[in-house]
C-alpha cells in the first residue's frame, strides 16, 4: 500500500467537502482518460497523479474577450471533479472570479508570476489588439501585449483558450479594426503554446490538458496549428452522431420539415461539421448533456481558424462568390458559364461555316466534295 | 473549300499518316476524360446531394457509394495526370512540354496567327502537326486547374483520413489551401471550370473535325494524323531526329 501523502489527505477532505465522492472521482479520472484518447488502465494512474502531484499555479489573463471560455470552464451547473482540479491548481489571477481588485491584483498577478517563475501555467483568453499602439485594451494602464509578453514568456506552458487567443477569432475577423492578433503571432517564438479553439472551448478539453500535465509532466501531443490531438485530431464529421445519415444520403432541407425532426443530416442546412476539428460528438457540452448537431442545429466551424470570415454564411454549404450577392448558388453559376461557353463555341461554329459558304460560293469549287481520307 | 496547300488541315490529293500520338498520350488523354465525367457527374452530387432517400439510414449508402466511386475516379484523375506530365519529359516530340509551355520563336509567333484565325481576322490557320500553341497555353491553365482540384481534394481526404496512411501525410496541403473549407470552396469552383473547359474542348474538336475536315479526331483513337505529304515528311523527320 501507497504511503499517504498530505496532498492525499487534503484532497480527499477537499472531496469530501463538496460532496463528491470516490465513485465520482474515479469516474471522472476515467472520463479524462476517454478524452485523452488513453487505455482505461490509466484512469488508476490519473487519480493517483491528480491525488499526489504538486499542481501548478495557474494565472489566467483576459484581453480582448467575451469572458465565454471563462463561464464555459467554470460551468454554472453543479460543481463538478473538473472544477476542483481546476481549483486546487490555485487560480491566483483570474480577472472574472479574483477576489482581488485593482492594485491588490496586480499585486497578486506580479507574485505569482515572479514566485512560480518558469513554473507555471498562463492561460490567455481573447485576442491581443496591436492597434493604435494597444491602446484598444489596457489594464492597469499597460497593454494587453505588454502585459501578455512578460506573462508568457515565464511560463512552464501558456495555454491559448478560445478562438480569439487561439487565432485572433471575432475581434481579427475583417476587417480587423483593432489590429487583432492570436496569441502565437502577438508574442512569436512561445515554445510551449497551446492553441485550444473554439467559441468557447470545452472546459472539459482544458481539464483534460491540466490532467494530462499532472500525470505525465509534459504536454500532449499537438497538430500544425499548436493543437491537442486529442482534442482536435478529428474532424466533427467523421464522430458525427448523424454521420450514418450522410453516408445515407438523408438530409434536412428546411427548419423543422420531416428530415430535421427525424434527426437527418445537416449538411445541406450549411452544416461546417465536415471541416471542422473538435470532438464536441465526443465529449458534448455541459457534462455532455448535448451539442449543437445533436439539438438539431448545423456546426458553425467555431474551432477553425477565421471562422467569421470562412465560415459564413453559417446556414450554406459553400462560402459567397465574392462580388455575386449573397444569394447567389455556385452551381447555377457554373451552369451559366458552361452554357455560355456552349453557346459562344456554336456562334462561333456558325459564323465559320458561314464564312466557308461564302468561300467556296466565291471561288466557285464544287460543293460536294470533301471526304474524309 | 480553302486553297492552302500546306495546311495540316487539307484533305486534297495524296495524303500520308504519321504516328503523332503515342500510346501513352493517347491512354492517359482517356483515363482523364472518363474520370472527369465520372468525377463531375459524383462530384455535382457531392455538394448538392439531390436524391431522395427513405427508410432507415442503415438500408442505405447513397453519398457513401458516390463518395467511394469519386475517390476511386480521383484515383485514377491523378495517376494518369501525373502520369501524363511524365511522359512530358520522355515521349515524342509532339508530346513533349515545349507542345505546351510556348518558348520557341515560332510557337510563340504562332499564337498569335492561331488567335488571328480563331477572331476571323486571318483566313488560314497555320499549320501546326501536334498542339497550336494557343491550345497548348490553355492546357497550361487545364494543367494547373488539374493540380488545383488534385491538391484541394487531396487536403479534403487528408483530414478524414487515418493517421497512419499515406493520404493522411497530406494534411501539409490543408493551410495551403486556406483551410478546408475554402478547399471545399475552391474545389467546387474547379469543378465548373473544368466542366466548362470539357464543354470547349468537345466543341471545338467537333469544329475542327467536322468543319475543318481533319483528322483530328480519329487521332486520338488511333495515334495516326493524316497529313499532306510535305507536312508529314517533315512531322516524319521531327521525330526522327528527337530520337
Amino acid at each position: 500500500m501507497d504511503k499517504r501523502t498530505a496532498e492525499q489527505d487534503w484532497f480527499e477532505r477537499e472531496l469530501e467537502r463538496r460532496g463528491v465522492s470516490r465513485r465520482d472521482f474515479l469516474g471522472f479520472c476515467g472520463t479524462m482518460a476517454t478524452a485523452l484518447a488513453l487505455p482505461p488502465l490509466f484512469g488508476s494512474r490519473i487519480a493517483r497523479a491528480v491525488e499526489t502531484a504538486p499542481k501548478p499555479t495557474l494565472v489566467w489573463l483576459e484581453f480582448q474577450d467575451c469572458a465565454g471560455n471563462t463561464e464555459s470552464f467554470l460551468r454554472a451547473s453543479r460543481p463538478t471533479v473538473a472544477d476542483i482540479i481546476l481549483d486546487t491548481l490555485s487560480i491566483d489571477y483570474h480577472e472574472t472570479i479574483m477576489a482581488a481588485a485593482g492594485h491588490q491584483a496586480e499585486q497578486n498577478l506580479s507574485d505569482a508570476i515572479t514566485r512560480d517563475h518558469g513554473a507555471y501555467i498562463a492561460v490567455i483568453e481573447g485576442s491581443i489588439p496591436t492597434g493604435a499602439g494597444g491602446a484598444y485594451c489596457t489594464i492597469g494602464g499597460r497593454s494587453a501585449l505588454d502585459i501578455a509578453r512578460e506573462v508568457c514568456e515565464g511560463a512552464a506552458a501558456t495555454v491559448a483558450i478560445g478562438t480569439c487567443a487561439s487565432f485572433g477569432g471575432l475581434p481579427a475577423a475583417a476587417p480587423n479594426p483593432t489590429g487583432a492578433l492570436s496569441v502565437a503571432d502577438a508574442v512569436p517564438g512561445l515554445e510551449n503554446l497551446i492553441n485550444m479553439p473554439a467559441c468557447p472551448a470545452n472546459g472539459e478539453n482544458l481539464a483534460a490538458l491540466i490532467v494530462y500535465y499532472v500525470t505525465f509532466g509534459r504536454l500532449p501531443e499537438l497538430d500544425g496549428l499548436r493543437r491537442p490531438l486529442y482534442a482536435y485530431g478529428k474532424l466533427i464529421h467523421d464522430a458525427c452522431e448523424k454521420r450514418a445519415h450522410y453516408d445515407a444520403g438523408q438530409y434536412a432541407e428546411a427548419w423543422g420539415d420531416d428530415g430535421h425532426r427525424k434527426g437527418y443530416c445537416l449538411y445541406k442546412m450549411g452544416c461546417k461539421g465536415p471541416v471542422t476539428h473538435q470532438n464536441c460528438p465526443n465529449v458534448g457540452w455541459n457534462e455532455n448533456t448535448n451539442w449543437p448537431v445533436g439539438c438539431g442545429h448545423p456546426c458553425i466551424g467555431c474551432a477553425e481558424p477565421s471562422f467569421w470570415d470562412r465560415m459564413t454564411p453559417f446556414y450554406r454549404h459553400l462560402p459567397e462568390i465574392p462580388g455575386l450577392g449573397p444569394h447567389t448558388s455556385l452551381d447555377k453559376v457554373g451552369l451559366g458559364v458552361t452554357v455560355g461557353v456552349g453557346a459562344a463555341f456554336a456562334t462561333h461554329t456558325a459564323l465559320h461555316v458561314a464564312r466557308k459558304n461564302a468561300e467556296r460560293k466565291r471561288n466557285a469549287v464544287k460543293p460536294e466534295e470533301g471526304d474524309e481520307e | 473549300m480553302s486553297a492552302t496547300t500546306d495546311s495540316a488541315t487539307n484533305n486534297h490529293g495524296h495524303l500520308d499518316r504519321v504516328y503523332v500520338w503515342e500510346w501513352p498520350v493517347r491512354l492517359f488523354h482517356w483515363s482523364i476524360a472518363a474520370s472527369v465525367v465520372v468525377l463531375a457527374v459524383t462530384g455535382i452530387y457531392i455538394g448538392n446531394p439531390f436524391l431522395p432517400v427513405t427508410g432507415e439510414a442503415t438500408r442505405h449508402f447513397v453519398m457513401g457509394t458516390m463518395k467511394s466511386i469519386h475517390f476511386i475516379a480521383a484515383m485514377v484523375f491523378l495517376l494518369s495526370v501525373l502520369s501524363r506530365v511524365l511522359w512530358m519529359f520522355a515521349g515524342n516530340p509532339y508530346a513533349r512540354w515545349h507542345q505546351f509551355v510556348p518558348v520557341s520563336a515560332r510557337r510563340l509567333k504562332g499564337i498569335w496567327e492561331t488567335a488571328a484565325f480563331y477572331l476571323f481576322l486571318k483566313k488560314d490557320s497555320p499549320a501546326f502537326v501536334g498542339h497550336n500553341p494557343l491550345a497548348g497555353l490553355v492546357y497550361c491553365v487545364v494543367y494547373g486547374l488539374c493540380f488545383v482540384m488534385i491538391a484541394t481534394g487531396l487536403a479534403m481526404a487528408s483530414a478524414s483520413a487515418h493517421v497512419d496512411s499515406m493520404l493522411s501525410s497530406f494534411q501539409f496541403l490543408i493551410p495551403l489551401c486556406g483551410g478546408l473549407q475554402m478547399a471545399h470552396f475552391l474545389h467546387h469552383i474547379g469543378m465548373w471550370l473544368i466542366i466548362g473547359f470539357v464543354a470547349h474542348h468537345v466543341w471545338s474538336a467537333f469544329l475542327v473535325g467536322t468543319v475543318e475536315r481533319s483528322s483530328l479526331i480519329d487521332s486520338i483513337f488511333s495515334g495516326y494524323k493524316v497529313l499532306t505529304p510535305d507536312i508529314a515528311h517533315r512531322a516524319r523527320k521531327h521525330i526522327e531526329e528527337d530520337r
